[in-house]
């Protein structure tokens, strides 16, 4: 770097390059702990991780990476989603032409749709993947449970981003597949007649609803998600970082019950009995205030490390797995495109994408129960499972003993999921009449 | 000179001048975000649509021979002709609207394959209800008007 001192024009000429990048980065690449400590927290997108982090965090085998798998596919996402923007018109007479368009006229049009769609696909897996993961490894135990909250609000946000692109390309399995996802919506006690005629802004599919789809699915909807995203993030942090089992050096992980002190400083005895202890989880020394969440009480052995390079070549790893999948799924299969809308007959069967035919199963056999009260309890008993499943054990581990209760009814929803999914899939032939696949 | 005491321990349960333009400010504020969030429903439920209309003409009595069951699939009604009773029943299938085909017997879902007789009653599948019939009626210039808004009882028709 120049001198402050060195003011002659020339030389200021020559450390111009050097000048300018030492204003954006601040460090050098860091040779100390300390430089590896600022790097992390004076770059804007490294300094939404903690400086250090845990070896468990750190463990391929106990996230899978399938919260950052979810993330980047997001971003992928976005980034092919507004390039297709560019090319895309959400109306009934020119958005199918726009389809094909894609395929002949536009560069790379069609690759862009496959890594679109793939990526859709894909995100809806690992998210889901995601939630069975925090599942298993009880990781929405306190002080997790609203984390886990935000969590299953993105599975219902990334379903509804899927289905509302479902309608855009304007051909007979979008048409078809809205037809009957919003008549699902209808059955809702009291408020579905009313979803249903805002969703469609018209009493049929048609050119408002594709308006109304296509701007929730490029502003709306993205914004939410977004929004979700950053917050499940920051609670990541706040929440003191991923879960993981407690060591038996530490002192229980800083658990300990104490009574507040307006308490103690309470008059009648009655009101100190009436007041509930307080849980109180952590002591901090002003070095903990500044230095994360990884304070050690007393003289535990530190099992952390710099987030710098450790976590960053982790997630730089994650990301270029996610990339080189979607390419290769992409480069080799063409996302469908069936033929363009045509009001008169419907395909039969008239299928929804995989992920929703466990639905479209379950609502061939009661429109109400199927599309809407079972999906509602299993939402809302989704939502409460922290706050029902109030034991503390088996926190950070896979399939831990203490949980074999919570993880084998847990198991049983993904299984009859799964198997839903599969009969809509394979099983089902024109007329939804039980075909067999072989 | 005195620390300043927060008038909230000073008035010691009392409604100051303090708590009640806080409560009013408070009330205030939550009010108007539940006045824009409702106009905003207001604002994206459709005054018009752009859609078909829901009543419309379909021609001449005599372009339905007797014994006709004509299928209009773009306005999704059934025109039936029977000697000179004519109606009309609904082809958006009541499980999850797809369009019923007419067949031998009735009507058929090819979506998750409801069934229906000849006058739109559920004979199989999960369709929950049976078809609505429309009013039928006629119009001052010969032609034959359908109202989709209006459902009428089942077995009713218009004599031409």
């Amino acid at each position: 770097m120049s001198k402050p001192t060195d003011t002659s024009p020339w030389k200021a000429m020559i450390a111009l390059p050097e000048n300018v990048w030492h204003s954006i980065f601040r460090n050098p690449l860091p040779s100390s702990d300390l430089g590896r400590a600022s790097t992390s927290f004076t770059n804007f997108f490294l300094h939404l991780h903690p400086v250090k982090v845990h070896r468990n965090s750190l463990r391929a085998t106990f996230t899978f990476g399938l919260g950052l798998i979810s993330f980047f596919l997001f971003f992928i996402l976005v980034v092919t989603g507004i390039l297709l923007m560019f090319y895309y018109v959400p109306s009934t007479s020119q958005a199918y032409d726009r389809m094909l368009d894609l395929r002949g006229t536009v560069a790379f049009g069609i690759f862009l749709r496959n890594m679109h769609r793939w990526s859709a696909h894909g995100m809806v897996a690992a998210v889901f993947l995601h939630m069975c993961r925090v599942f298993l490894t009880g990781s929405y135990k306190p002080p997790r449970e609203f984390n886990w909250v935000l969590g299953v609000l993105l599975l219902l946000v990334t379903l509804f981003m899927s289905f509302t692109g479902y309608l855009l390309p304007w051909d007979q399995l979008a048409f078809w597949a809205i037809t009957v996802g919003t008549s699902i919506a209808s059955y809702a006690p009291l408020v579905g007649k009313q979803v249903k005629f805002l969703l469609l802004g018209d009493a049929t599919v048609g050119q408002e609803a594709l308006l109304r789809f296509y701007v929730l699915h490029v502003a709306v909807l993205p914004a939410v998600l977004s929004m979700l995203v950053a917050i499940h993030f920051w609670r990541i942090r706040k929440d003191g970082g991923l879960s993981r089992p407690a060591e038996e050096d530490e002192p229980t992980a800083g658990v300990e019950l104490v009574t507040a002190p307006a308490v103690v400083m309470a008059t009648s005895p009655a009101a100190a009995a009436a007041a509930k202890p307080v849980l109180q989880r952590r002591q901090y020394g002003i070095q903990g205030l500044v230095r994360g969440p990884f304070t050690k009480i007393g003289n535990t052995p530190d099992r952390s490390v710099f987030s710098w390079p450790n976590l960053f070549m982790a997630e730089l790893v994650v990301f270029l797995i996610t990339v080189a999948g979607v390419l290769l799924v992409s480069l080799y299969f063409n996302a469908p495109l069936e033929e363009p809308v045509n009001i008169m007959h419907p395909p039969n069967p008239a299928k929804a994408p995989w992920y929703f035919l466990g639905l479209q199963e379950q609502v061939s056999y009661s429109a109400f129960w199927g599309g809407v009260g079972i999906p509602t309890i299993e939402v809302v008993l989704l939502l409460l499972v922290p706050y029902l499943d109030r034991k503390i054990a088996g926190v950070g581990r896979w399939f831990a003993r203490e949980r074999l209760l919570a993880n084998s009814l847990f198991l049983t929803f993904v299984v009859i999921n799964v198997i839903l999914i599969v009969i809509g899939t394979f099983f089902r032939g024109p007329n939804w009449e039980f075909v067999s696949p072989w | 000179m005195k620390p300043a005491v927060t008038p909230e321990i000073e008035a010691n349960g009392e409604v100051t001048r303090r708590k009640v333009l806080s409560w009013l400010s408070g009330f205030g504020l939550f009010g108007s975000l539940i006045i824009t969030a409702f106009s905003n429903f207001i604002f994206i439920k459709p005054r018009a649509t752009y859609g078909q209309p829901n009543r419309f003409s379909i021609g001449k009595p005599e372009d339905f021979p007797s014994g006709a069951r004509l299928s209009l699939d773009a306005r999704r009604v059934c025109i039936v002709r029977d000697g000179d009773k004519m109606a009309a029943i609904s082809t958006t299938c009541t499980h999850l609207g797809c369009i019923v085909s007419v067949s031998e017997t009735g009507f058929a879902c090819p979506c998750h394959g409801s069934r229906y007789d000849q006058d739109g009653n559920v004979t199989g599948g999960p369709a929950p209800r049976a078809l609505p019939w429309y009013q039928v009626s006629l119009a001052p210039n010969g032609d034959i008007e359908v109202d989709k808004d209006t459902e009428i009882e089942p077995g009713s028709y218009l004599r031409v």
